[in-house]
């Protein structure tokens, strides 16, 4: 992995502000293991929230609408809120990125053959195995879902104005009757589930918790919040095109 | 030596012949016949060898000492799993009975960039020894010997010292894991000292430096897919990962390292 050592460049900055340590931290295998859980466990804790709002849409136009509105109405609040949030997002796919590289070099000649030892079914459909892959698909999805309702900029999809009342809950509505984004927006969660499954219990271990008292709580956990998010997620591009306009 | 029950094997090998560290290497095939169930893993390749020697070709070459499972030197992939099919198991303790007539068996070396191969089965696992220099170690003054069990260990820190320092520092955790990471091997290192009274005085800086030296080797970083655990001739647990991580924190947050 990479060189636990400061590289020389930097080292005048950061001796200006003693923070040597904190960048020999940063660049160590376990410092970044902790910042690749901290984020996503950060995450993970946006996911609920984001779910929760989004639910409204099965309550009522209104209550949407409303939810949506009063976030908008907090101007500065949802400045600082997305800015933490996508600081969160590139750090952890920054650190995706470089470990994924680390890691491939470590390993440059491959065993002809290799099985695994672990007691469980079908290694190729282990979770642990595919976070680079199921995080790629993930980091898709999100871009398509920024762009068809943060940048309102599908081509193919019919905005209305977002000062109409109705334009939170009319916009979701058609974003989510789409069928490219009904597609993408299923698998998309579904693969997000897929790797929560094993993100939200592995950063608890790279945390350093991880104890017979609790570990098997915290797996259970896990696969628990991972169908929750998945299936809570997925009920939004199925269902609510069937709501009536 | 054959009781009741053992059988004879005839077996197609495939092993990894490379005639050195920057040779090109390839899988090659053996036909290997009259293999009794009762041989060790290691006994077959000993068979194979004295063949090889009668028809005047290079021998294979594998490493091995003691062949009773704690030199930790005779680790080699056994058709893609590391000491073979048998858990807690080492290469020179896996016997043939475990296998089949007629099949199929493919020898590769420990494949990692830290690893590098020195010969066929052979690889070059002196990364581990740098990173025990490092800091895997206690310091002691000499002198007179001191009275046993003068320093009281509490029983539960005892047995997870003895648990975490079965470690034979054989690599299958490197080998099979498949970011090539060797944090099973440096956590149990680290937690058995740290466990222990006398690993107290150099604990922060021994977990900082072994840290340091593992990613400067090159091994790869752990992403708890838990294969190093179930490959672990030694029984080395997960656990071990965690209290890494846990002293590694410790000492960047509250020590001078
Ligand atoms: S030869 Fe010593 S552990 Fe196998």
């Amino acid at each position: 992995m990479s060189d636990s050592a400061a590289s020389p460049s930097k080292a005048g900055i950061l001796d200006w502000f003693g923070l040597r340590w904190f960048f020999r931290f940063l660049s160590s295998s376990i410092g970044q293991k902790f910042v690749m859980a901290i984020t996503g466990l950060l995450l993970c804790g946006f996911l609920v929230v984001h779910l929760e709002g989004n639910l409204l849409l099965f309550v009522s136009a209104e209550k949407y609408n409303a939810y949506a509105h009063f976030l908008h109405s907090q101007e500065e609040l949802l400045m600082v809120a997305e800015t933490g949030l996508f600081v969160l997002f590139l750090a952890h796919l920054y650190l995706a990125f470089a470990t994924a590289w680390g890691n491939a070099k470590a390993r440059v000649d491959q065993y002809a053959v290799k099985q695994t030892k672990q007691a469980k079914g079908l290694w190729a459909a282990s979770p642990s195995t595919w976070m680079f892959a199921s995080g790629s698909v993930v980091l898709g999805f999100v871009i398509l879902h920024l762009i068809d309702m943060k940048f309102q900029a599908r081509p193919d999809i019919v905005y209305l104005d977002e000062h109409a009342p109705n334009a939170p809950y009319a916009n979701a509505l058609a974003v989510l009757s789409n069928p490219i984004s009904r597609v993408v927006y299923t698998i998309g969660v579904i693969v997000l589930g897929f790797h929560l499954s094993h993100g939200f219990a592995s950063a608890f271990q790279s945390l350093g918790l991880n104890h017979p008292k609790y570990t098997p709580l915290i797996k259970w956990i896990s696969r628990l919040f991972a169908f929750a998010i998945a299936a809570g997620f997925a009920s939004l591009p199925i269902l609510v095109p069937s709501l009536s306009r | 030596m054959s009781h009741t029950g053992s059988k004879i094997l005839n077996l197609n090998l495939q092993i990894w012949r490379q005639a050195g560290p920057d040779q090109p290497g390839a899988l090659k095939a053996y036909q290997l016949s009259g293999i009794s169930t009762d041989m060790s893993f290691l006994e077959m390749l000993d068979i194979l060898n004295e063949q090889l020697i009668a028809k005047g070709e290079e021998p294979v070459a594998f490493d091995h000492d003691c062949r009773e499972g704690i030199c930790g030197t005779c680790g080699v992939m056994i058709n893609g799993q590391a000491h073979g099919p048998d858990n807690a198991t080492t290469t020179c303790q896996l016997h043939m009975r475990r296998f089949n007539d007629g099949d199929t068996i493919v020898i590769e070396p420990w494949r990692a960039k830290a690893f590098p191969v020195v010969r066929d089965l052979v690889v070059n696992r002196s990364a581990f020894d740098r990173i025990i220099q490092s800091g895997g170690y206690v310091s002691v003054n000499t002198g007179g010997a001191p009275d046993a069990n003068a320093i009281p260990v509490a029983g539960h820190k005892q047995q997870e010292a003895m648990a975490a320092a079965a470690c034979i520092g054989c690599g299958a955790c490197v080998a099979s894991c498949k970011n090539a990471s060797a944090m099973l091997f440096v956590s149990a290192k680290v937690s058995h000292l740290a466990s222990l009274p006398q690993g107290q005085t150099e604990r922060s800086k021994r977990v900082v430096s072994m840290v340091a030296t593992m990613d400067k080797e090159q091994f790869g970083n752990c992403t708890n897919t838990g294969e190093c655990e179930a490959a672990c001739p030694a029984g080395i647990k997960l656990t071990n990962i965690a209290q890494l991580n846990r002293e590694y924190m410790k000492a960047v947050l509250f020590s001078g390292e």
